[in-house]
């Protein structure tokens, strides 16, 4: 058989390290996966899954307050995709963002606004800026560059739709139990990364 | 559906019977059926209803035939709820139809299952005091978890989370109590002066109540106006009306639609809005105008329009509908009426009585390149599929076709294939080894445990493409190598093929005329024990083995031709 189809391992590739500015109440597995040379900070109270990628090649990355980061969610570019290495800016999550297992965000200046929902597999292009407390349903897709406005749910095959529901303080009330509830669960280890 | 070769597909027998033509176009077929020759047409227009991937596929085991979609018969076993899982008696759906009647709803924008829940309350900040009183009055609502859609959009809120199909019927969207024709008629009873309501306000339910109590009403006056007439009425037995009486009295019987018994032959029109009527709104100013304001985003799609009971335009006049329920279905043989699948009966089951599918009596067939061009894909990656490079013209091409027999018998295989696919673009096909054998489905220890004997005759397969000969052999497959060339795509060397004398057809290349599909009639045979259904006959010895034989024609579709 052809190389190519060798399985490729997912375990981190031992490069350099990148300077990581952490909040001292983070939640951070050893199985984490941080690479790229810019800047990786992580705010209070924020919890990341194992196995969830930050890859901070292209630009620097910035997770705010009690944010959730489940496993395989891939923030920055994919462990492939080397194709533009050059620095085209990074990733900024505001605060409660929550992104799911299997969601990418793409970097190139890409903001996700405060109580945002990433839901499972779905994708943030380059460059996108999403608005606060939208819902991004199951492996929808957001195209690059596309500014979504506060409060809108992407849906069945990219239709777009706002949410009039006014649950946001139910949604950070919720997020905040999950929060609890798997900071227990996981153990962190922050000083691997340093 | 997308382009994924290789496939294999096959094509029911049902479909070669001949439709019911014109007596000109009868003759041709009659032509076609006639000759030997004849070659089934992947591309011919007919083609596409008859030819399916094998799991969709059944076998009847007493006509010993495949049957397709098209030559069952469906019979209903049960209908349920998809939400609830409720089993609904046949009996409750005439009279309640054919939606859930408990709280079952579907989302009017996305149409996923909507739940009830509570709105929360927005603390005030002006109202002290406001956390003191946890028995603030609580509204529930509908919620939609995937389009995060609330009924609180379209201002309709209740008082208590159960029993919603009940209180959605009192409320139109807005929040305003619905007027039913039951209001109406206690309306009218204590103010009878009180002019009909206004057309704006009749939604198409009243309006229906109000026509289904004109209609009746009409009806019963008519039959009043028979019963009145008794055969003693004076008119005497010889008059015409007597006469048709009698005659309807001995006709009725036997469907013959008497005019006296069926409706009346004039009726009244009605005239106002309590008979039913409504009349058009031409005005629709004020729905320009909301359009102006809201835009593209505030009006409905078609399918949100069409899963709705009244037509809707705006956003805002979508409902939750009741989800409709869904049905359990027997297939029956069109021709010997056999049941040939039957699903059990409680709605959380997924299992099968009956469950004749043809990929246990024939034999799959999988196509795969000698020498793939795509390649693998990697496990993280899965499940997406390597699609192979198109086929370059006129190189030769190598493929291997297996053929995995599910039988416990084993069979024989006879493949033919036409020497050049039909179609303008033909490519030329070669079969390496159109006859062969393929071991019966025995159980995996045997092929363990068989004797040197045995896997002497396995010789014939060499792993070579060469002719004559088996490429590979298993304990249940055989594997075939197919050659093709593929044509050149170009409408300037059709000329080149064409017979002397023939009209070329030069028009530009069609759709799906880069598609080489290769059309291959296969035969197969095998001895099986007799059926012992007819007694006496076979009875006499149960040893009995007869020859069986099925035969097919299936689409190899083997992958794209480049457009070199």
């Amino acid at each position: 058989m052809s190389s190519s189809s060798k399985r490729q391992s997912i375990a981190p590739s031992s490069g350099p390290k990148p300077p990581v500015n952490f909040s001292s109440s983070l939640t951070i597995p050893k199985d984490a996966s941080l690479t790229g040379h810019h800047s990786i900070t992580i705010l209070a109270e924020t919890v990341i899954h194992p196995r969830a990628r930050i890859d901070s090649a292209q630009g620097s990355v910035l997770i705010g307050r009690r944010c959730v980061i489940q496993e395989r969610a891939q923030l920055g570019a994919a462990p492939g995709d080397r194709t533009s290495l050059s620095s085209t800016g990074g990733i900024t999550l505001g605060d409660y963002v929550i992104v799911e297992a299997g969601a990418t965000i793409e970097p190139g200046g890409t903001e996700v606004s405060e109580g945002t929902f990433v839901q499972v597999g779905s994708t943030i292009g380059r460059g996108a800026k999403v608005g606060k407390n939208c819902t991004i349903t199951p492996k929808s897709v957001v195209r690059p560059g596309e500014v979504l406005p506060d409060n809108t749910v992407v849906f069945s095959n990219g239709q777009r739709r706002t949410d009039r529901r006014r649950v946001i303080d139910v949604r950070k009330v919720a997020l905040l139990k999950q929060i609890n509830v798997t900071r227990k669960m996981i153990r962190s280890d922050p000083d691997k990364f340093r | 559906m997308a382009f994924t070769a290789p496939y294999t597909y096959i094509q029911c027998p049902c479909s070669s019977d001949p439709p019911e033509l014109d007596p000109g176009e009868q003759a041709a077929q009659d032509a076609i059926e006639s000759d030997d020759e004849y070659t089934f047409d992947p591309r011919a227009p007919r083609a596409n209803y008859s030819l399916y991937p094998l799991e969709y596929l059944l076998y009847c085991e007493e006509c010993q035939e495949i049957r397709c979609p098209k030559c069952v018969n469906e019979e209903i076993v049960t209908y349920f709820c998809p939400n609830c899982l409720f089993e609904v008696p046949s009996s409750n759906l005439r009279s309640e139809g054919n939606r859930c009647t408990r709280s079952c709803f579907q989302c009017p924008v996305c149409t996923s299952p909507v739940q009830a829940g509570e709105i929360p309350n927005e603390p005030d900040p002006t109202l002290l005091g406001a956390d003191n009183n946890p028995a603030a009055h609580v509204s529930y609502a509908l919620f939609c978890q995937y389009c995060n859609w609330s009924s609180s959009e379209i201002g309709i809120e209740f008082d208590r989370p159960s029993g919603i199909p009940a209180q959605l019927a009192k409320v139109k969207n807005g929040g305003e109590p619905k007027i039913t024709a039951k209001d109406l008629k206690e309306r009218r009873k204590e103010n009878p002066d009180e002019p009909p309501i206004a057309d704006n306000l009749v939604d198409t339910e009243l309006q229906f109540a109000n026509l289904k109590s004109f209609f009746q009403n009409q009806l019963s006056d008519s039959t009043g106006v028979l019963g009145n007439l008794s055969l003693a009425d004076g008119a005497g037995f010889s008059s015409p009306a007597a006469l048709s009486r009698i005659m309807t009295l001995y006709t009725a019987g036997r469907g013959q639609p008497g005019r006296q018994r069926g409706p009346p032959d004039t009726m009244r029109e009605a005239h106002s809005t309590d008979d039913g009527l409504r009349i058009a709104k031409l005005d629709e100013s004020a729905e320009v105008k909301k359009l102006f304001r809201g835009g593209w985003d505030e009006t409905v799609s078609r399918e949100q329009t069409l899963a709705q009971l009244e037509p809707a335009r705006f956003q805002d006049e979508l409902r939750p509908t009741q989800c409709t329920l869904r049905t359990k279905r027997s297939k029956r043989c069109a021709v010997c009426r056999h049941i040939i699948s039957k699903p059990e009966n409680k709605v959380a089951s997924t299992r099968f009585k009956i469950r004749l599918v043809a990929k246990n009596y024939i034999p799959s067939i999988s196509i795969r390149p000698l020498k793939p061009t795509a390649s693998g894909i990697l496990v993280g990656l899965r499940p997406n599929v390597q699609i192979e490079k198109p086929l370059k013209p006129l190189q030769p091409c190598q493929y291997i076709v297996t053929f995995t027999n599910p039988l416990f018998e084993s069979i024989k295989v006879t493949l033919a294939t036409p020497n050049s696919t039909p179609g303008r673009f033909s490519s030329r096909v070669t079969l390496l080894c159109p006859e062969f054998e393929v071991d019966a489905n025995t159980d995996m220890w045997d092929d363990a445990l068989r004797d040197d004997g045995d896997l002497k005759r396995r010789d014939d397969s060499n792993g070579q493409a060469e002719a004559g000969k088996i490429y590979e052999r298993g304990r249940n497959w055989v594997s075939v190598v197919l050659e093709v060339i593929p044509p050149s795509l170009r409408v300037e060397n059709l000329d080149l093929t064409a017979k002397p004398g023939e009209a070329v057809d030069k028009s530009p290349l069609k759709e799906d005329e880069d598609i080489l599909e290769i059309p291959m009639f296969v035969r197969i045979e095998w001895e099986a024990e007799a059926q012992h259904d007819i007694t006496g006959t076979a009875g006499r010895d149960k040893d009995a083995r007869e020859k069986r034989e099925l035969a097919y024609w299936c689409v190899l579709g083997v992958g794209q031709i480049s457009h070199e």
